[in-house]
């Protein structure tokens, strides 16, 4: 396993936000984290991102544990996560910010390698490079943040919501992408309320209820869950 | 006034308006990456010309030479103030800007007891330096050597900066940085390495100017206090976190205490910036180019 969560507990104040929660994802998977708001979603990512201090539990991150570095660390080791605010660094232009993604590497002579490949995924950043990334679309606010992460070459990318404000012809672009940066060798672990769509290319889903895990198994087998099929799909 | 009068005022005003932009602009620097002001700068000043004094009572090296390694100095000291002392202070759960303003105060109170205690209170100066006293001609007007050196070094102070800042990834890690300091973890950056080496850069240049001052600058434990309070009114007036307002801000602070002092009686100089303070607080308050 790339990723093995186990027994993940965080609290905000005294508020258990995520409880006991333990996933795994495998390399070159797509997987799926889904359930409604509130069930704590973006706690497991900020968690395992090490933006949040979990209360109990571990993250192991290719055999390692990774629970108590600090976040920068942990984007260091190769697991890159893209917040549901995104975060983007919005004075500094779209060419600063992919600069500074790939800031880890910064004395490599092949540093800016990666910048081919999305180039490739989301052709409009090539002509927005000069543009201060506040004034961006959320579209494309999402596909900068997206490849700023993989300007630090994750081996992991962890997306939250990506889908989140943003007009639907774009929604589409974004799940494209994701399989195609599964394709390159990079597995991903994507939350999202957009149950359908992420099923669709995942190949293992996770559902969340108030914290805990209620639901696990094969993209197909969450998919055909009566409750599932009921709660989330409106079937 | 006649014309030659004017120019040479005006001369004397910009070059000390130059060294009071390379006083504040550290200031400004450490504010606009994490909001918090450095109510110690005056004292890391202080400590910068004791330095420069020191090493040319000492070894005889005088302060032109003197000046990397003061420089050098207080880049450390800024580096420990920060992961010695504001470091912690930024952890406050509670009311954590006012936990700062204090730490940074205890700082400065700590830094002069120190002074006192270990080199007295009394006036010292450098004697004998290789600019000290010495004047120069340009044109008809006649500007004391040690305050041009000062002006020179600025400017070439604020280009370096501005490379630093556009042109490298350590610059780009500050920018960065101050736009969302939560964030640069993402690309695997270090904030608290990012804060440390803004302290050192910020009390480098305040050190830096510090080493131009002792040559033509009495040398006492209180002797950042003035220089701190208008590099408060710099900074205010160039626009808090602003490099550049820092050195436009200096230069007319400096042209306005040089007229102030030809037209008003000594008593009364400083009332010039104090003014031109309270017209900022009132007319902008976020300065002339400030982003707050």
């Amino acid at each position: 396993m790339l990723l093995e969560v186990e027994g993940l507990t965080t609290a905000y104040g005294g508020l258990i936000a995520i409880s006991d929660i333990s996933i795994a994802v495998a390399p070159g998977e797509i997987v799926a984290v889904a359930g409604a708001n509130g069930a704590g979603k973006s706690t497991l990512l900020k968690s395992i991102a090490g933006m949040e201090r979990p209360r109990a539990g571990h993250v192991r991150f290719d055999g390692q544990g990774i629970e108590s570095l600090p976040a920068h660390e942990i984007t260091a080791r190769g697991l890159a996560y893209v917040p549901e605010n995104k975060r983007l660094f919005p004075r500094l232009s779209v060419a600063d910010n992919l600069r500074l993604g790939s800031y880890l590497h910064r004395h490599r002579a092949d540093r800016e390698a990666p910048l081919e490949q999305v180039f490739a995924l989301f052709p409009r950043l090539r002509e927005r490079l000069a543009q201060r990334a506040g004034t961006l679309s959320g579209g494309e606010q999402q596909m900068l943040a997206i490849s700023r992460a993989l300007m630090t070459r994750p081996r992991l990318l962890m997306l939250d919501e990506p889908s989140q404000g943003i007009m639907p012809k774009l929604v589409d672009e974004i799940f494209q992408a994701v399989t195609t940066i599964r394709a390159t060798g990079v597995t991903v672990l994507i939350v999202e309320q957009r149950l359908a769509e992420s099923l669709e290319i995942a190949d293992r889903a996770y559902v969340l209820q108030t914290g805990r895990v209620s639901l696990a198994g094969t993209a197909a087998e969450v998919r055909d869950n009566p409750e599932v099929r009921r709660a989330y799909l409106g079937i | 006034m006649t014309t030659q009068a004017l120019l040479q005022v005006l001369a004397s005003g910009l070059l000390m308006g130059l060294l009071y932009a390379l006083i504040a602009v550290g200031l400004s620097l450490i504010f606009g990456l994490m909001d918090v002001v450095n109510f110690a700068h005056g004292d890391f000043l202080m400590v910068a010309m004791y330095a420069a004094f020191g090493l040319w009572f000492f070894t005889g090296l005088d302060p032109l030479l003197a000046a990397p390694l003061v420089t050098g100095l207080l880049f450390v000291l800024g580096a420990l103030a920060y992961l010695g002392v504001v470091r912690f202070a930024m952890r406050a759960r509670s009311n954590a800007g006012m936990v700062q303003i204090f730490a940074t105060f205890g700082l400065a109170i700590t830094i002069q007891g120190l002074a006192q205690f270990l080199f007295t209170p009394d006036y010292r100066s450098i004697g004998q330096s290789w600019l000290g006293e010495r004047t120069i001609n340009l044109g008809g007007l006649f500007l004391p050597l040690p305050q041009v050196y000062g002006g020179v070094v600025s400017v070439l102070t604020f280009a370096a900066l501005y490379l630093l800042m556009s042109r490298t990834d350590f610059g780009k890690a500050l920018e960065a940085t101050r736009e969302d300091q939560g964030a640069v973890a993402l690309v695997g950056i270090d904030r608290n390495r990012v804060f440390a080496l803004g302290w050192g850069l910020g009390a480098a240049l305040v050190g830096l100017a510090g080493a131009v001052l002792a040559i033509f600058y009495y040398v006492h434990p209180q002797v950042g206090g003035p220089f701190s309070t208008i590099a408060y009114v710099v900074v205010a007036l160039g626009g808090f976190g602003s490099i550049f307002g820092a050195l436009v801000a200096g230069v007319i602070v400096g042209l306005i205490e040089a007229l102030a002092t030809t037209i008003l009686p000594p008593a009364l100089k400083s009332i010039g910036i104090y003014s031109l303070y309270l017209a900022v607080v009132f007319l902008r308050p976020r300065g002339l180019f400030g982003r707050l």
